[in-house]
């Protein structure tokens, strides 16, 4: 008797079990999907929409004490040292990471799983650039005649903000990265604050005036894809993929969870084939697992050859000051040399 | 200023809907700022009914600040104005001053109290906006406020953002030390002048209202009924009943927090001066550094919904106790003692005698807190938790999102908002003024 008590009680338990998920708010996955994990394993899942990737991790360090979640889906290899050092993940080493890419996993003690990746790039309206011609170097950005078509976003608030600014660093290095800024600054470039206001106010795309934007390598075939049938080929494209910033995505399972079990089911279904092969489609990223197949309308998505990546311990030491030089030079209107003198 | 002097030579006539029109003036003290925000955006935002696109430029924001601010310039300014037409002015005019001398050489100096009051509170006010320079600023508008919260939210950089915190508490406590060293205003005159062409100048008058709240209309114009529908089963947001039950839940526990803190700090500062500027901390550390204070000082508190209340009661007292501390100063000096000489103890004289008579400004200043806590957004957003999530901060969340159904969803909820805090007004309204 007292075994078939536990047992429902159990059940019973099973069944009302509710994992939270925070993520950010470009997370978007099959809802038959969803529904199917929940019917197979009895739990109920809520995702947690908490803005941008970086907002999103803060939120979660943040909440250390009293934690808002059981997972949190969606921090990059640019804020990966946050995470590992704010100590708010328990290491998992899931049976499936045998799957996964060996040069995403970039945390050898498991408590961050890469579940994707992609490339932030520039992208550029071809209806525009049709009588008109391309920039023909990265260098060419800061001419005011570029400059001022091109919209990007604050580091400070948006990773792909973030993610372009570090692929500047790496393009121009040290010392040249801010006299690039400078110069994009005179020339009229604009700071939107995230990439959805970017893309989908200032994108002359979407109406508005700018043709230049830092989106991501995927999206003209997102675009194509989401067109219903009126596009037939992407009617934007990257440009320069010696500025394209590699992006890893990153799956833990946050400390203080009272759902350890549940929330490890869930980290081996968002890693397992089905799940991952409805990622691009969804988040518009590369899987993660070696065997995932990509859909088809991914032929127009290129991988950029030459792209940008950069070390995460190099990431880790200088983001905030690169940052913060940033703000500087291109809010605050400092000049480089000062910014740069500022250092010492 | 400039709006509000002019402003004010036109209330001392007396014409129709005067009272109705200062009520309204009154109006921005209890509308939160994502709604004002979203009504601008409504007007003049890239999906404006105005057709005109000024995000992103200063001109919504200088806009916000003069709706929020004309009220309060007006307040601060019409007993100075009412008291100066009847008395010296008039006076320097019968000695054959031509108008421009009198009130270069008379009215000037005697409203100079009044238009710095008036400024330097416009000038705390604005410089701890928050809401406003959130929504409609973009990165190159950030004042001080949304530079705490953005080093806070995306870079989680403690002693920055409390180091901007020190700086603003510093220049807001040297704005407030001027405040309180600004001679009284002149007790108004009760005399209003009739006016020549009394329509005329309520129609005037009506009109330049009608300017300033334009962008409330366009908000009700662009409100649609199944957008507030499909708000409250929201999937990808926090869906409306959620969001609507937190702000009434918080609003109404945190008011016997703020009304006891209101009517203790009001009772002990009535007759000292330095209780009075003390009292008036919690107004110059904006919500956003009140937040992160709470969050550094009480890492263990992190999450408990006390920690939440405790903050909004400090925000809300000192409203109530603005509205409170005029009425107190005004009752009758021998009320206590005579109770007291009839046998009553000093609570029984204090229930029984002081407080009926100050009843009309307690209801008052507990509606302006409620509403204050009701549209807070600053302290919501730092301390943000997903089971948390206020009516401001639905709209907040649902602002950031492409597409045009959340932003239709954000309207409706910011009109509901509105209607909310505009009920409240009414209560407010029926009692004493704001002072």
């Amino acid at each position: 008797m007292k075994k078939l008590i536990g047992l429902l009680v159990l059940l019973a338990l099973g069944f009302a079990q509710e994992l939270t998920v925070l993520t950010h708010s470009s997370f978007s996955l099959d809802k038959a999907l969803i529904e199917e994990f929940q019917r197979t394993t009895g739990i109920r899942l809520r995702f947690l929409k908490g803005g941008d990737a970086g907002e999103t991790l803060n939120k979660a360090i943040l909440s250390k004490a009293a934690p808002i979640a059981d997972v949190l889906y969606g921090f990059d290899n640019t804020f990966l040292s946050r995470a590992l050092e704010a100590d708010i993940l328990l290491p998992y080493r899931s049976p499936e990471v045998r799957n996964l890419k060996a040069t995403l996993l970039l945390d050898p003690s498991f408590r961050a799983l890469p579940v994707d990746y992609g490339w932030v790039s520039l992208n550029y309206d071809k209806a525009y650039f049709k009588e008109r011609p391309l920039p023909k170097a990265p260098q060419d950005l800061a001419r005011p005649e570029y400059a001022r078509l091109l919209v990007v976003q604050n580091p400070a608030t948006s990773s792909p903000g973030l993610a372009f600014l570090m692929a500047t660093v790496a393009r121009f290095g040290e010392d040249g990265y801010l006299d690039f800024w400078a110069r994009l600054r005179d020339g009229g470039v604009r700071v939107a604050k995230g990439w959805s206001e970017a893309y989908y106010t200032h994108f002359t795309l979407y109406k508005g005036d700018r043709p230049l934007v830092v989106s991501y390598t995927t999206s003209p075939a997102a675009e194509v894809y989401y067109s219903e049938g009126k596009y037939q080929e992407p009617p934007t494209d990257n440009l320069f993929p010696e500025l394209a910033f590699f992006q890893v995505e990153f799956v833990g399972i946050l400390k203080g969870t009272k759902n350890l079990e549940a929330a490890r089911k869930f980290v081996d279904w968002l890693l397992s084939r089905p799940v991952q092969e409805n990622i691009p489609t969804e988040m518009w990223v590369y899987p993660a697992r070696r065997d995932a197949r990509l859909p088809e309308v991914f032929r127009w998505a290129r991988e950029p050859v030459g792209s940008v990546r950069l070390d995460p311990g190099l990431i880790a030491k200088n983001r905030e000051r690169w940052i913060d030089e940033w703000t500087r030079v291109v809010l605050q209107g400092r000049s480089p040399e000062e910014v740069r003198r500022g250092r010492r | 200023m400039a709006l509000s002097l002019p402003l004010a030579f036109l209330f001392r006539h007396r014409f129709p809907l005067r009272e109705a029109f200062l009520a309204l003036a009154t109006l921005p003290f209890v509308l939160p700022t994502p709604v004002v925000a979203l009504g601008l955006l409504a007007l003049a935002g890239p999906r404006g009914v105005l057709g005109v696109d000024l995000y992103g430029t200063p001109w919504l924001l200088f806009w916000g600040s003069v709706f929020y601010n004309l009220g309060l310039g007006l307040r601060v300014l019409l007993p100075s104005v009412l008291a100066l037409s009847e008395g010296p002015y008039g006076a320097a005019r019968v000695l054959g001053a031509t108008p421009f001398r009198a009130f270069l050489r008379v009215g000037l100096p005697l409203l100079l109290p009044g238009l710095l009051g008036g400024g330097l509170l416009t000038f705390i006010y604005t410089f701890g906006a928050f809401g406003l320079p959130l929504l409609l600023g973009g990165p190159a508008y950030a004042t001080l406020e949304v530079e705490v919260y953005t080093l806070l939210a995306y870079r989680l950089a403690f002693p920055e953002a409390a180091g901007l915190i020190l700086l603003q508490v510093l220049t807001l406590g040297l704005a407030v030390l001027l405040y309180a060293r600004l001679p009284a205003y002149p007790l108004a005159a009760p005399g209003l002048r009739p006016a020549r062409r009394p329509w005329a100048l309520a129609l005037g008058v009506g009109l330049l209202f009608l300017l300033l709240y334009a962008p409330l209309l366009a908000l009700l114009l662009a409100f649609s009924p199944q957008a507030l529908a499909s708000a409250w089963r929201a999937q990808d947001f926090t869906p409306l009943p959620l969001a609507l039950g937190n702000a009434l839940r918080f609003a109404l526990l945190s008011l016997p927090f703020a009304l006891l803190l209101g009517l203790a700090y009001a009772l002990s500062a009535r007759r000292r001066g330095w209780a009075e500027v003390l009292g008036l901390l919690p107004l110059l550390v904006s919500p956003v550094a009140v937040g992160l204070g709470y969050l550094l000082a009480y890492p263990g508190l992190r999450g408990s919904e006390f920690l939440l209340l405790s903050a909004y009661a400090l925000l809300a007292y000192p409203l109530l106790a603005r509205v409170l501390l005029p009425a107190l100063r005004g009752l009758p000096p021998h009320l206590v003692p005579a109770a007291r000489v009839l046998g009553a103890t000093p609570l029984r004289a204090f229930l029984r005698a002081e407080l009926p008579l100050l009843w009309p400004a307690v209801r008052s200043g507990a509606a302006l807190s409620l509403a204050a806590v009701l549209g807070e957004f600053g302290v919501s957003l730092v301390l943000w938790r997903p089971e948390w999530t206020t009516l401001t901060l639905a709209i907040y969340e649902r602002l950031g999102r492409p597409g045009a159904l959340p932003y239709q969803e954000a309207l409706a909820l910011a009109v509901l908002l509105m209607a909310l805090s505009g009920l409240l007004f009414l209560l407010l309204d029926r009692g004493a003024r704001v002072g």
